[in-house]
């Protein structure tokens, strides 16, 4: 067993976010914490790293669906996620999980296991027990890609939302909180594959935090509350299990993907994944400019969306279309209304269409529509009928 | 222990290894095969032909998530100070094999974490603290036996090789394998072999980067793959890489018909939903010869642009033929006439998710630890310790300070972590819905919306469903027990009706069916019969087409038999009597009363009371 078992060591942890409970342990903690850094230095790098490349996504063939939902969804965060459901080996993985390469940058304190804006950093800092006023001028800001984690099926709920130090607290006695996945994805990506197999309990929590945006530990004196906004990616086969109906109403859009019939793509995706493993270097500078060009469209209409307006006819449009649908509250319109903002920037326009809509009205109203066992129906051919139904009517008038 | 070229027969399977051996991004070989074959001593000879070192790791069925993906070591966590990190048995087979034996016993997390680690090509451990990547790139080699269940579909897509199922018969090479196990043979000329074969492989591997496989040939697979109906895109890789492997196996450098041909029968074949129509396939002109190509920047720097169009445009309208040959000739070797009776695909196919077995506190198998109250189940004390551990310093001086005793460990509430077990509870509901001749068009509609709205009741309690239909000459199993309501409906909405009624075969297969779901750990099983009650085929016809048609007084027999045993069995059933109520002579009823079950007639019966008795039994 020894000769498996490998002492682990954890990122450098940051002083300034690091919330102490308790006075009297802080000041001890100083002089021990320096120790506990150095005796980690002394033991091995990180363990933590990303082993292997991505594959590009600008190489990844077809699945536009997919493809489309996960640039919106940067493109504007608020759009709520997104599910990808369909057919095993087309893909759903490999793309978000080469979505991270494409991402834009954002800005955040420097070091902020949080990844908070400084307005957000003091809001927290200050508002704490026994916090002290900070002066904006002190904190220094860094620019990271908008970050991407990645959720496992066998993760336990203390690296979910984050607990004790353990290592501080064996070797010092200090309570000092770690911080768990909910915090890293903090205004980033949280992606979860095979969502629909993932423990109850975790979908519990997720549930929670996603709604209120908040993530709050309660624990032997440490008390922590921090802001836990991400986009919710979600991957899995619907022949493996179904998926909470709560928690699948948390998902902004829902992309379907089968598998590709047509030959010569399928070549393609065949040479490309080849080429791809006999030299992911090469094949990574052959994609770059791609690669870049993307990323550059996706700040670009990132920019522009603020500037994107909508017509009240379109948005009555919106309206019947729900309505029509018989979409239950008020989250069909606003996801509708915001991914067509965000389709609109990326084509590079400042209004919305009736065509934007039609283009993204599957991916946001699929899965909320009602479920009736007797319908035979396809969901995707139901709201294309009611949609043709309401241009053609828009188009008459 | 026997060497792997001691063993006898299997050539397929042998072939499958070693073509894994020369590409490990084949990643892996699954080897369904009956019990006594030696599937799984041929599995651990594998290591046999691999080099020295490569790890290989067995995973045990009742491994805990812990054990599987790592966490910390407590003891020496607790030695040191520091946190100690115990690799689990995902990453133990980095670089190497790992072996799991009765793969469709696996438990589905433990699946779903093999499923994971394989896509990623490591193990994330979120766990109790750490937070840790460890590299697991390994090859799966599976073995199981089908009458065990089968192996979760999606598992099986991340596996490159699946040896076709063929029931061994041949009595010589059993003959030989016994000789075998009793150590007939020369050691020195098993070592000799060995070496042998050892310098075979490691020339191949050297040979596989020069092995060329022209687009041609790639679309002839791909097409071989869309006819066949296997689902996804990643078998394509699959499917090349294992030409290749084959090419190199034989020292050429390019693949030939020989290789394509194994490429088919390993990757394709068992993966196959039908069964591929000669004529159809001819007709069919590739389309996309008009269309543009997708990827402008990749075709370019690929193409060749030497050939002119007419050749290319020759080519492809000889691909179909070529591949039809290929194929007939790849199924044609040593495998049965249909396909689809040896494909995997087409069988009972993925299980659920874990849906269908509910984590609980009470019993199964412990599977991991989750904070909760004391009383709330079984304290889990190794992950209890692990949460008390980091405070121990701070609440000895707390405790201190309080004047209260000392103590060797102070355990408070918040520390406790009780135990979850995987319990493959709820219900089986096994549906049988007759979709003979006389069932009318309407009442088929009637009977799909009660089926419909108890599926979607199943989802919400947690329960499992399997449909089976029974029309002409035998029932069949249309759904394994499955959790996916999605999939029933699909099932339900193309149900074809007509011809005879084997009443008989349905309440055959049901049992077998729920017996099959009882060695899964299912306890509760109920049948919905959805039928006017009156079977006309008997069990003879089922197995044999030329039989005489039993008269009524078997037939009746039969059922009566069948059904006392069913209910003997513990299966509860209801039975939904879809007869016109003129034409009724009661079998419907006699039926219910026989299997000791509830009996509803459907056309007053609402959707809602038939979920009802369902679920109350």
């Amino acid at each position: 067993m020894s000769s498996q078992a490998e002492v682990s060591t954890k990122r450098p942890i940051m002083t300034q976010t690091e919330p102490v409970a308790k006075k009297t342990a802080a000041k001890k903690a100083v002089a021990v914490k320096a120790k506990a850094v150095s005796e980690v230095k002394a033991v091995k790098p990180s363990a933590k790293k990303k082993s292997g490349q991505a594959f590009p996504f600008t190489a990844i063939v077809g699945q536009e669906e997919m493809k489309l939902s996960l640039i919106l969804n940067i493109i504007d965060s608020r759009i709520g996620g997104v599910l990808v459901m369909g057919h095993r080996g087309t893909g759903k993985s490999t793309t978000v999980r080469a979505l991270a390469e494409v991402l834009p940058f954002i800005e955040r304190v420097a070091g902020d296991t949080y990844n908070r804006t400084v307005e957000q950093y003091l809001e927290g800092e200050e508002g704490k027990k026994g916090g002290k006023a900070i002066d904006p001028a002190t904190l220094k800001v860094e620019q990271i890609p908008v970050p991407v984690v990645d959720l496992p099926l066998g993760a336990t709920e203390d690296r979910v939302c984050g607990t004790i130090d353990i290592e501080q607290a064996l070797t010092s006695g200090v309570k000092a909180f770690e911080p768990g996945l909910l915090a890293q994805a903090n205004r980033g990506f949280l992606y979860i594959d095979e969502v629909n197999l993932l423990d109850d309990h975790l979908v519990d929590v997720l549930l929670d935090v996603a709604a209120s945006g908040k993530n709050v530990v309660e624990r032997e004196g440490i008390s922590i509350r921090h802001p836990a906004r991400f986009v919710l990616v979600g991957s899995g086969n619907p022949e493996e299990g179904e998926l909470r109906p709560q928690l699948l109403d948390r998902f902004g859009l829902h992309a379907r993907i089968i598998t590709i019939l047509d030959i010569e793509k399928r070549v393609a995706i065949v040479k490309l994944r080849r080429e791809f493993d006999d030299d992911p270097d090469a094949f990574m500078r052959k994609f770059n400019r791609e690669q870049q060009k993307l990323q550059k469209k996706i700040q670009t209409a990132k920019d522009l969306l603020s500037q994107v307006t909508m017509t009240d006819e379109v948005l009555t449009d919106i309206a019947r279309l729900c309505m029509n649908l018989g979409i239950d509250g008020h989250r069909g319109e606003l996801t509708i209304t915001r991914t067509a903002h965000a389709h609109a920037a990326y084509k590079g326009e400042t209004v919305v269409t009736m065509q934007h809509v039609k283009e993204i009205a599957g991916l946001c109203l699929r899965h909320r529509l009602r479920k009736d066992p007797l319908e035979t129906l396809d969901a995707g051919e139901k709201i294309d009928r009611e949609l043709a139904k309401i241009l053609g009517e828009a188009e008459a008038v | 222990m026997i060497a792997f070229t001691d063993i006898v027969g299997m050539d397929l399977a042998k072939q499958a290894l070693m073509l894994l051996a020369v590409d490990s991004e084949l990643c892996g070989v699954v080897i369904p095969s009956a019990v006594g074959s030696g599937k799984s001593t041929l599995a651990r000879a594998f290591a046999d032909i691999l080099p020295e070192s490569t790890p290989f790791v067995e995973l045990p069925l009742n491994v805990t998530e812990d054990r599987l993906i790592g966490g910390v070591d407590l003891e020496a966590t607790l030695a040191t100070g520091l946190r100690v990190v115990q690799h689990g048995v995902l990453s133990k087979a980095h670089g190497g094999v790992l072996y799991v034996d009765s793969l469709s016993l696996l438990d589905s997390s433990a699946v779903s974490h093999v499923m994971d680690a394989m896509s990623r090509g490591e193990v994330l451990v979120e766990r109790e603290g750490l937070s840790e990547v460890h590299p697991a790139k390994f090859m799966l080699v599976g073995t199981y036996d089908p009458s065990d269940g089968e192996v979760r579909m999606g598992l099986l897509d991340r596996i490159g090789i699946i040896v076709p199922f063929t029931a061994q018969n041949d009595y010589r090479a059993r003959k030989k394998i016994v000789k075998m196990v009793l150590g007939t043979r020369d050691a020195e000329d098993t070592r000799d072999e060995l070496n042998m074969l050892a310098g075979f492989i490691n020339a191949a591997k050297e040979q596989l980067p020069h092995v060329s496989i022209t687009d041609e040939q790639i679309r002839a697979l791909i097409q071989t793959a869309i006819s066949l109906g296997v689902e996804g895109n990643r078998v394509d890789i699959f499917t090349v890489r294992a030409a290749i492997a084959s090419a190199a196996l034989a020292q050429r450098s390019d693949v030939d018909e020989e290789d394509m041909k194994q490429a088919i029968k390993l990757v394709l074949i068992p993966r196959a939903t039908r069964m591929p129509e000669r004529e159809a396939e001819s007709n069919e002109a590739p389309p996309q010869e008009e269309m543009p190509p997708e990827e402008p920047e990749a075709e370019d720097e690929e193409a060749p642009s030497d050939t002119p169009d007419a050749e290319a445009e020759e080519e492809q309208k000889e691909t179909p033929d070529m591949i039809e040959e290929l194929m007939m000739e790849a199924i044609e070797m040593e495998l049965p006439d249909n396909i689809l009776n040896i494909s995997l695909a087409s069988k009972k196919k993925a299980t659920t998710g874990s849906r269908g077995e509910a984590l609980n506190n009470k019993r199964g198998r412990f599977v991991r630890s989750q904070p909760g109250e004391m009383r709330s189940g079984k304290v889990a004390l190794i992950p209890t310790l692990i949460s008390a551990a980091p405070w121990q310093e701070t609440r000895r001086r707390d405790s201190k300070m309080a004047g209260r005793p000392k103590t060797a460990l102070l355990i408070t509430k918040d520390d406790v972590k009780i135990k979850r077990f995987r319990d493959k509870s709820g219900t089986l509901f096994i549906f049988m819905v007759d979709a003979s001749g006389s069932m009318a068009l309407n009442r088929m509609r009637q009977a799909k919306g009660a089926v419909a709205s108890l599926l979607q009741s199943a989802y919400v309690h947690r329960d499992q469903v399997a449909l089976i239909s029974f029309r002409g000459k035998q029932a069949q199993v249309l759904l394994p027990p499955s959790q996916s309501v999605d999939r029933a409906k699909r099932e339900l909405d193309v149900l074809p009706t007509g011809g005879g009624t084997p009443l008989a075969s349905a309440l055959y297969l049901g049992w077998e069916t729920a017996k099959q779901a009882r060695t899964k750990g299912i306890t509760q099983v109920m049948f919905v019969l959805i039928t006017d009650g009156r079977g006309n085929i008997g069990l003879q016809a089922t197995f044999d087409p030329t039989a005489e048609k039993a008269t009524k007084e078997e037939l009746e027999k039969e059922v009566e038999a069948l059904s006392l045993s069913i209910q003997a069995d513990g299966v509860a059933a209801i039975v939904i009597d879809t007869q016109m109520n003129y034409l009724s002579r009661g079998e419907a009823p006699k039926l219910a009363q026989k299997l000791g079950g509830r009996y509803f007639y459907l056309p007053n019966a609402k959707a809602e009371q038939i979920v009802e008795a369902a679920l109350s039994f």
